[in-house]
């Protein structure tokens, strides 16, 4: 039995409701308990800000197109590389981090949740080796169904349920976490060299649209009791006048779930703009969080932008190759056969060019528009709008409007006609940052229940000691402060031990991987399917036997198991 | 001020050693370095007979002179240079003057691969020959050389200048295959001659004042011009891609 | 005993299909492999414990005794090189890089004597390319450069090409046409739509020049490039601009010639630029079944593909400089592991001199030409026969090998952790 008591700490703990009250935190065997035995260990945080653990609710950073990015590389990898370490491996890389930087990183920064953000399936045997290689925070990974072949027939054929059959034994062979559309439809259109322009195109052959592979999905998530919605990379990423898209999209979205929003909209700032080429793109942020207020079945993430270089990598291979077509920088694509495809390109993000900075305000301007918090969380689509490691300066961005301001001056000038930046007071505070870097997050993935996003007993005792007194510190204005605490912790915890302190990590580790396996009947069990096992056999070029991943890819392995209405 | 170092035979002679710890500037401090021999980090003075003659308080007034038999192991030597000078009586090692912004390097023998590599100012001048990817950028990299000169009196190895994006490399004697590869900025001129000189150009400017071996076809053919009492062709390319780049040959052969 | 589904530790293709009967420790029968790929479940004569030089003869030693003296090699060398690695599975791999970076030594796998080049291509222009399945399914043009997949990716062809089944395809052997480049008549060429004679060294000149005719500037092109005319390029690049979708893939005859990178890269621009027009791909041939595993795990743990070098702490990467032939034929390192290759039947002479001249601990199932120079020999479980271990296929699908008898003999990952073991013990860990 191991003991650990966080003594005087500042919590925010949104799940619970618990907003800046000093208390302790008592920890046994890697859980939250009520209290524990004088002979536990003792720290104390005086006074210092204390939140769960982070979740990062979609980022890139396991899998064959993340691995991909950093394979074709070599000159990312040359910044922020350290040598081997006492229990610490070297690290490479500044956008696409090597497994070891991404993970030290996280847990730098008190991150000890992450859910990579797309898997084709027929390659999440990857995905969950680099999964054990990412030891200080626990996993999960996103499925791929955008281009699923037996899904859009299923579709067209107007059967939910065989769509919800494919995707329960699709989740249960990958040890997949979650359900993800990266522009449905446009990714098998893309094998051919085309794409769907919105969501009421149809896929060339199938013949079903966007808008019914939504559909249907996000019905067949709900028939599954999954914990996540469906994860949405809505079509026409990138592409000026896209916003009407998104609402169009978003439109879709029937309120099925009590506990959690129905869809999960990601990086929304790729798809919230306005104009009708890129001579007047603009920011169409407005209409897109006015939407999302009116409808809690919607949640969202920024996909902020911030200046400097990076690597763009999604499942969305047409919107990778336009992206070639501006920049001429490098272009990778990887289709996958009968699923989804991927693509990557380098980019730099400049303040002196318009477009740009359009894409810095709208990020921001969708957390700030957006009443609620739970609505709106806060990532970068890591790594395409930027690193992770920026993430502290946009809370410092979203908490004062004089650091906005003062980086504002420094765009492109003609940024301030199109974008309501400029106008917007609000000021977010240490309690919604908390909801949109954790506890927001957590209750989006479903994984409040097990354990994740907060402090109660039973929960998992990952927790993070940030160096600020927020009675102190006034984050309107003291932005560099906020910047620097939540650049490194004073302590990360993960499952009740101490991980990393002021910038260093300590241990190597050992991750857990969450994975859902809902329960069908025997009817609508794809493995035992004539059709499914005849198509497969004849146009996969792997067999169906050597398909699903083992349990012996999973480190420490975290089955959730869903009672399906099929 | 002066820095002598003289190289120590050494027993476990092939083993390279990595000393990006020799430039001027360093010397400012004192001679308390350290280099590296494979995984092992050694003091300056078990590598090198170390001396020092006079004194200065800038970089631009510390000559450093390299001699020893065994110079040619020595890799990194002026890596990120800003002025002084360097002076090597024999052969250097590799990536000799990489990332270099200013001052002068004179490799008096020859110079083993990437020498002088992503530069972006200042001078280095090999009198013997340069061995491959000199003047180059690195894997995988958009831009190699972006300024500065490098001057080779002998023979320069393969892909000389690659992506070079500015600064001027000479070539006086005659270098290997595709000099000049992706360039798109800056001036390489080869005295002598080569082989598929400007491959896949984007911009700047390559001189051949030999033959150019295996011309690729991409190239448009304008017509001849005057270029220092020599007169050459023309070319613009390569329209494999969208290039605008110009390439001058004395005389070409097309590989038909 | 039929185990079916065997996955085929040979090529690249990494066939999942195959059938394999065993007698006790003994395979039988293989059905569904090519010939390279029965030849290898079959087995040869193994070594039946490690064995230690003594002079000129070899004196039989235990695994744990081959793990110390490998360990104690490791942590003296200065500069160590640790080589090989496509012919194991990538739990091994990792031990190697943790290895690597624990001694600070050089890890480079065999990919630095074959598609090494490739990847360096692929660094400066990326790489559009897909699973075998998209090629299999929709291809109506597949181009083999450079390579003979009849004789060194036998099913290759039948799997996935030419003589495969395919969705978007009603008659795939009639609907799809096959080019074949390359500079002699292979058999491949026999059963092309199209073959294109290239003069030796020619490539890049021929792509360059395609290049450009997709582009509309086929007035620059010289009457012959390399040998081949004007009018069969323009035939080929209307082809190719005519198909649906389009895959290429190139083998070590366009990899390892004249221009090595630059060729692969001018082909990758080749397949961008027609990607403007309509669908097309590339993808290397690789060789060995799981040369691809290792380039994935060595970027993920280290950043880098191949030819890591550890000796400053950090990782560096330097093809040409950190690459086990250019480290062997420059004497730069004074210690070897080898591990899943055979780098005395490929090295060059230069290199095998150098070889001979430092300690070198092997471990392979089989004794092979590099088995000469070794001072330990290591006899371990074949992955995909008798031990089970993820192999990557040559499009990056990845693929858990099965193990089909019982042999005894550890795996590479379990000798390799013994070693790991005692050498962080040996650093005090």
């Amino acid at each position: 039995m191991t003991e650990l008591l966080v003594k005087n700490a500042c919590v925010i703990d949104p799940l619970r409701s618990i907003n800046a009250e000093t208390m302790d935190i008592a920890i046994r065997d890697g859980r939250i308990v009520e209290e524990v035995s004088g002979a536990a260990e003792v720290i104390d945080v005086h006074g210092m800000l204390t939140m769960p653990g982070g979740v990062d609710s979609h980022t890139h950073i396991c899998g064959t197109k993340v691995n991909f990015g950093r394979y074709m590389s070599p000159e990312d990898m040359r910044a922020g590389r350290t040598p081997r370490r006492g229990p610490l491996h070297a690290t490479s890389g500044y956008s696409v981090p090597t497994t070891y930087g991404n993970s030290y990183r996280y847990s730098v920064m008190g991150y000890t949740t992450l859910l990579e953000g797309a898997m084709a399936p027929l390659e999440a045997r990857h995905t969950h080796e680099e999964f054990i290689y990412t030891p200080l925070q626990d996993t999960m990974a996103n499925t791929l169904f955008d281009g699923n072949w037996g899904i859009m027939e299923a579709i067209r054929d107007g059967d939910t349920k065989r769509v919800a059959a494919i995707i329960a034994w699709t989740l249960r062979a990958v040890k997949g976490f979650g359900v993800k559309l990266t522009n449905p439809g446009g990714t098998e259109a893309w094998q051919w060299g085309k794409n769907v322009s919105c969501i009421r195109d149809p896929v060339p052959y199938f013949e079903v649209t966007p808008a019914e592979i939504i559909r249907k999905v996000i019905e067949a998530n709900e028939l599954l009791h999954l914990p996540h919605s469906v994860h949405l990379h809505a079509n026409n990423l990138g592409t000026p006048g896209n916003y009407t898209c998104t609402l169009g999209s978003m439109g879709l979205v029937p309120d099925l779930n009590k506990k959690r929003q129905t869809l999960y909209a990601t990086h929304v700032q790729f798809h919230a703009y306005g104009g009708s080429g890129w001579p007047d793109f603009c920011s169409k942020s407005e209409p897109i969080a006015n939407f999302v207020n009116m409808r809690p079945q919607i949640v969202m993430d920024m996909g902020q932008v911030m200046f400097g270089r990076t690597t763009t990598m999604t499942a969305d291979g047409p919107m990778e190759f336009n992206l070639y077509r501006l920049h001429h920088e490098k272009w990778s694509n990887h289709d996958v056969e009968l699923e989804t495809g991927s693509g990557i390109i380098p980019v730099i993000y400049r303040r002196k060019n318009l477009v740009n900075s359009i894409m810095w305000a709208i990020g921001l301007e969708l957390a700030l528009l957006t009443e609620s918090p739970w609505q709106c969380l806060l990532t970068t689509d890591n790594p395409n709008g930027a690193p992770f490691v920026r993430y502290p300066e946009i809370i410092a961005l979203l908490m004062s409007k004089k650091y906005r301001d003062a980086e504002f001056a420094t765009v492109h000038p003609d940024t301030a006609a199109r974008v309501p930046l400029p106008a917007i007071e609000r000021e977010l505070d240490w309690y919604e940052i908390a909801v949109m870097t954790r506890a927001g997050q957590a209750k989006a993935l479903g994984i409040q229940e097990i354990g994740k996003g907060h402090l109660g007993p039973g929960a998992y005792a990952d927790v993070a000691v940030y160096p600020i007194r927020i009675d102190e510190v006034d984050p309107s204005v003291d932005h560099q402060k906020v910047i620097e605490a939540f650049g490194q912790t004073e302590y990360t915890i993960k499952r009740g031990r101490v991980v990393a302190r002021r910038g260093e990590c300590l241990i190597d580790g050992s991750n857990a991987t969450f994975w859902v396996k809902p329960k069908v009947s025997e009817a609508y069990d794809m493995g035992k399917d004539p059709d499914f096992i005849e198509k497969f056999d004849r146009y996969y070029t792997v067999r169906m036997r050597n398909y699903p991943v083992q349990e012996e890819y999973l480190n420490r392995n975290r089955c959730i198991e869903t009672e399906a209405e099929i | 001020m002066k820095v002598t170092l003289a190289m120590k035979p050494t027993a476990r002679s092939f083993i390279p050693i990595e000393a990006e710890s020799i430039v001027p500037k360093n010397f400012l401090a004192g001679t308390d370095l350290v280099v590296w021999r494979g995984n092992r980090e050694l003091r300056l003075d078990e590598v090198f007979t170390v001396t020092v003659e006079g004194h200065a308080d800038r970089s631009e007034n510390v000559e450093v002179v390299l001699s020893g038999d065994d110079t040619f192991r020595l890799k990194r030597v002026g890596e990120y240079m800003e002025a002084g000078k360097i002076t090597v009586l024999g052969n250097i090692g590799m990536h000799c003057g990489n990332f270099m912004t200013g001052g002068e390097i004179e490799v008096r023998g020859n110079a083993d691969g990437w020498l002088g590599r992503e530069m972006g100012g200042g001078t280095i001048i090999c009198r013997g020959d340069a061995a491959d990817y000199c003047a180059s950028g690195y894997r995988g990299g958009r831009k190699g050389m972006t300024g500065g000169t490098v001057e080779v009196f002998g023979r320069a190895g393969d892909f000389v200048a690659e992506h070079i994006a500015g600064g001027t490399v000479i070539i006086h004697g005659s270098a290997g295959d595709m000099p000049g590869a992706e360039m798109h900025g800056g001036t390489l001129t080869v005295h002598g001659d080569c082989s598929r000189p400007a491959a896949n150009m984007k911009g700047g400017s390559c001189y051949v004042f030999g033959t150019a071996q295996g011309m690729l076809p991409t190239f448009r053919k304008i017509g001849t011009v005057q270029h220092e009492g020599r007169t050459l062709i023309r070319f613009v390319g390569d329209v494999a891609n969208r290039g605008k780049g110009n390439l001058f040959v004395r005389d070409y052969v097309y590989l038909d | 005993m039929i185990v079916k589904d065997a996955v085929c530790p040979f090529c690249g293709c990494l066939c999942d299909d195959i059938e394999v009967e065993v007698d006790g420790d003994r395979v039988v029968a293989v059905t569904n492999a090519c010939e390279l790929g029965t030849k290898k479940f079959m087995g040869e004569k193994r070594l039946k414990n490690p064995i230690l030089r003594d002079g000129d003869a070899w004196k039989d030693i235990t695994y744990d005794e081959a793990a110390r003296y490998a360990a104690g090699m490791l942590l003296s060398a200065e500069r160590p090189l640790l080589y090989g690695w496509s012919g194991t599975h990538g739990e091994a791999q990792c031990v190697g890089v943790h290895m690597a970076e624990l001694v600070r030594g050089v890890i480079d796998n065999t990919s630095s004597v074959c598609h090494g080049p490739s990847i360096l291509a692929i660094q400066e222009v990326g790489h559009p390319g897909c699973t075998l399945g998209v090629v299999k399914n929709r291809a109506d043009l597949v181009i083999y450069w450079g390579s003979n997949p009849i004789d060194a990716h036998p099913r290759h062809l039948s799997r996935y090409t030419r003589y495969a089944e395919g969705f978007f395809l009603d008659n795939a052997f009639r609907d799809r046409k096959v080019i074949v480049v390359d500079v002699r008549k292979t058999e491949t060429a026999n059963i092309a739509d199209e073959f294109v004679q290239i003069k030796p060294g020619g490539d890049y000149a021929v792509l360059s020049a395609l290049r450009a005719i997709v582009r509309g500037k086929t007035e620059t092109i010289p009457r012959t490039v390399a040998g081949v005319t004007r009018e069969q390029l323009v035939r080929v690049a209307n082809l190719c601009k005519g198909a649906k979708f389009g895959a290429v893939y190139f083998g070590l005859g366009l990899t390892m010639t004249r221009g090595k990178y630059k060729n692969i890269r001018n082909a990758i621009e080749l397949v961008s630029e027609l990607s403007r027009h309509t669908k097309f791909t590339i993808s290397a041939m690789r060789g060995h079944y799981n040369v691809y595993g290792s380039n994935e795990v060595n970027t993920w743990m280290t950043g880098y593909p191949f030819g890591i070098d550890f000796s400053r702490g950090i990782a560096f990467y330097n093809p040409g400089e950190t690459t086990a032939v250019d480290i062997l034929a420059r004497k730069e390192c004074d210690a070897a592991l080898i591990v899943g290759s055979d780098p005395a039947a490929h090295f060059p002479r230069k290199c095998l001199e150098h070889l001979a001249e430092i300690p070198v601990v092997q471990l392979d199932p089989y004794p092979n030409a590099t088995t000469a120079f070794c001072n330990v020999q290591i006899p371990v479980a074949v992955t995909g026969i008798d031990a089970v271990g993820t192999a990557y296929r040559m499009d990056g699908v990845p693929i858990r090998t099965r193990q089909v008898l019982s042999s005894g003999y550890p795996s590479d990952r379990e000798v390799l952790l013994k070693m790991y073991t005692l050498m962080q013990e040996g650093k005090g860990q």
